[in-house]
């Protein structure tokens, strides 16, 4: 589960947004809705490990996360958190395979090629399997990406506006994957969006004030 | 999927940039090898023919020009000296092997030499199956290499010509007699048709003799002129180009050059020390194209440094993915160490090769147009040094851009843009 006490997210020592506590038991799932500028794109990077708090504390399944340092802090995100970015980050050098088995490398998990591939073919993309990530629809990356995010069996996947750049059949479907892959690895879904579309899927939302 | 495949993943996705870096870097690596074979191979042509050879006693002039001309047959000889006085050095106690040179001829810019049979047998030389050492006038030995390009066998007979280049007068009349032919030895013997000093005697009294109308102003002229062996019908009054000398006491080197300088008309020149006088001339030359020859293989290296700093920056994405993903800093090291390394071995190889065909293609070239002999079947152990040096030149290189590879900010990087 994860648990948010006090917590102050903002970077380079400027506050920007403030959660007295929040806590999203394993299983839940969890939206963060708010205007662009309203720091939802801040929180989540420090509900990733990847920014450090200015004040309070971020628990995932009782570690207080930001306690971690340097490799432990590395290694503790390639397991328990998997991260679906915004724009993406798809190793353009790699096929698309070879994007999630990196993931597995970059963690230090043993590659599971029929694991990866099993994922891909869940999600509809398994024919692109060999191709260069330049070569797939926005929808299609978006997919990989999705596999890529859990393909570790992350506790916690982390999603920022992971259906905002697709048409509304899309939108349902990568929605339906996203939920489906979190029930069978019993993950907590964080996802932040403005995207109006998905909020009917989530019991628990938070709305982020401010911004524009 | 590990360090090893992902670098190859990466060096195969920026192929051109790869590639440019790694050829950059194997013209270093080609340049280096090219100046070690060549300069091996010509000391080792250079102490070869220096073996044994103490002191060279010839006409005075130039030292240099005594040394290069009558051990090296290089250069124009600098004058004649007496037979009776070079017999009367052969005597002294001090001396222990004398090898007579007497120049004047040439085939096909060959020259022809007259000496005894102490020469080639001061170089190991063998003859080839077939042949013998010359007993009559105007019976000839081939060297390997004067063989090879004439096409002369034993049995066969050709003529000389007047001086020590091609374009002298024929001495058609007195036609030489091909006896044996001599198996390479690399020296200056492969380039020589070797004969008694009676041949060059005989063929330059017949000479004499053709043009005492034009009175004999020429024995103090150009090259090749001076080294007609002139005589009265007893044998006295000859003359030989020069006398290689070998000591047979140490003691010698202090006294024997001082006397025959001091005493006599003749020259005395130390072969050991004008090679060493004409290495420092070279040795600068040689030194500035080395030191050169590093200098690219230091751009090299910059330009992996940049090459790999640029992708490295390009990557910044990739590599705080990989960090975001788990991927401990070291594992990232690795990836660029190893990716900086396989361009360095890649450009190694290749200059290693590149270097050695280069070599053996312009050693053709230098044959026959220069008489020098180089090959680039050979491998030398200085070339080791190129591997350790590579190396180091490659992880230099992926050393900076790995560093930052540690200070990435996830974040700023992935996120915040």
């Amino acid at each position: 589960m994860l648990e948010i006490n006090g917590l102050n997210v903002g970077h380079d020592g400027n506050a920007i947004l403030e959660v007295p506590h929040l806590s999203v038991f394993t299983g839940e799932h969890c939206l963060i809705l708010g205007a662009s500028g309203s720091g939802k794109t801040t929180l989540l990077s420090t509900l990733s490990g990847l920014l450090a708090p200015i004040a309070g504390e971020l628990l995932i399944d009782g570690c207080n996360v930001h306690k971690l340092r340097g490799v432990a802090m590395d290694e503790f995100r390639g397991r328990h958190i998997g991260i679906i970015y915004q724009t993406l980050h798809m190793v353009g050098a790699l096929t698309v395979l070879d994007n999630l088995l990196l993931a597995q490398y970059a963690a230090g998990l043993p590659q599971d090629r029929e694991k990866a591939i099993a994922l891909l073919e869940h999600l509809g993309v398994a024919e692109k399997k060999d191709h260069k990530p330049e070569t797939l629809s926005q929808g299609q990356l978006q997919r990989v990406a999705i596999a890529r995010a859990v393909i570790n069996g992350p506790r916690i996947i982390v999603g920022d506006e992971p259906t905002s750049a697709l048409d509304d059949r899309s939108c349902e479907t990568v929605m339906e994957l996203l939920l489906q892959l979190a029930a069978s690895a019993n993950a907590s879904l964080v996802i932040a969006t403005h995207d109006q579309r998905i909020k009917r899927h989530f019991h628990r939302q938070i709305t982020l004030e401010g911004g524009q | 999927m590990n360090s090893l495949s992902l670098s190859y993943a990466y060096l195969r996705h920026k192929i051109l940039s790869t590639a440019l870096t790694a050829a950059t870097f194997a013209v270093g690596v080609a340049m280096i090898v090219v100046l070690l074979l060549v300069n091996a191979q010509l000391q080792n042509e250079f102490s070869n023919n220096l073996k044994g050879i103490d002191l060279v006693v010839g006409g005075k002039g130039s030292p240099m020009q005594l040394i290069l001309s009558s051990v090296f047959h290089l250069d124009t000889p600098t004058g004649n000296i007496s037979l009776d006085e070079a017999e009367k050095l052969s005597r002294h106690s001090l001396v222990k092997e004398t090898i007579p040179i007497a120049l004047g001829d040439n085939y096909q810019g060959y020259r022809i030499v007259g000496t005894t049979q102490a020469y080639p047998e001061h170089y190991n030389a063998r003859l080839k199956a077939g042949g013998r050492y010359w007993q009559k006038k105007m019976e000839t030995v081939l060297g390997a290499e004067v063989a090879a390009k004439s096409g002369l066998n034993p049995g066969d007979s050709f003529a000389g010509s007047h001086g020590l280049t091609t374009g002298g007068e024929l001495h058609s009349g007195l036609p030489y007699t091909v006896v044996g032919i001599l198996e390479q030895t690399g020296t200056a013997i492969d380039r020589l048709a070797l004969t008694g000093r009676e041949s060059i005697w005989h063929i330059h009294e017949q000479h004499d003799h053709d043009h005492d109308a034009e009175g004999a102003g020429h024995k103090n002229g150009a090259q090749g002129h001076h080294d007609d062996g002139h005589a009265d019908a007893q044998g006295h009054g000859r003359e030989i180009t020069s006398l290689l000398i070998t000591y047979s006491s140490p003691l010698a080197a202090v006294e024997l050059p001082r006397q025959i300088n001091s005493t006599t008309s003749m020259q005395a020149a130390s072969p050991a020390f004008e090679v060493a006088r004409l290495n420092t001339f070279m040795g600068t030359g040689t030194e500035t194209i080395k030191y050169f020859a590093w200098f690219l293989i230091a751009l090299a290296g910059f330009g992996i440094f940049t090459g790999l700093y640029n992708a490295m920056n390009e990557r910044r994405y990739d590599l705080a993915l990989m960090r975001s993903f788990g991927a401990r800093p070291g594992k990232l090291f690795k990836l660029m160490m190893t990716e900086s390394l396989a361009v360095a071995i890649v450009g190694l190889v290749a200059g290693v090769v590149t270097g050695h065909l280069f070599v053996e293609s312009f050693a053709a070239w230098l044959a026959s147009s220069k008489h020098i002999h180089i090959t680039g079947r050979l491998f030398l152990i200085e070339e080791m040094w190129l591997v350790p040096v590579s190396l180091a030149v490659g992880a230099l290189a992926a050393l900076l851009p790995a560093i930052r590879v540690y200070r990435i900010d996830i974040f700023k990087t992935l996120v915040r843009r």
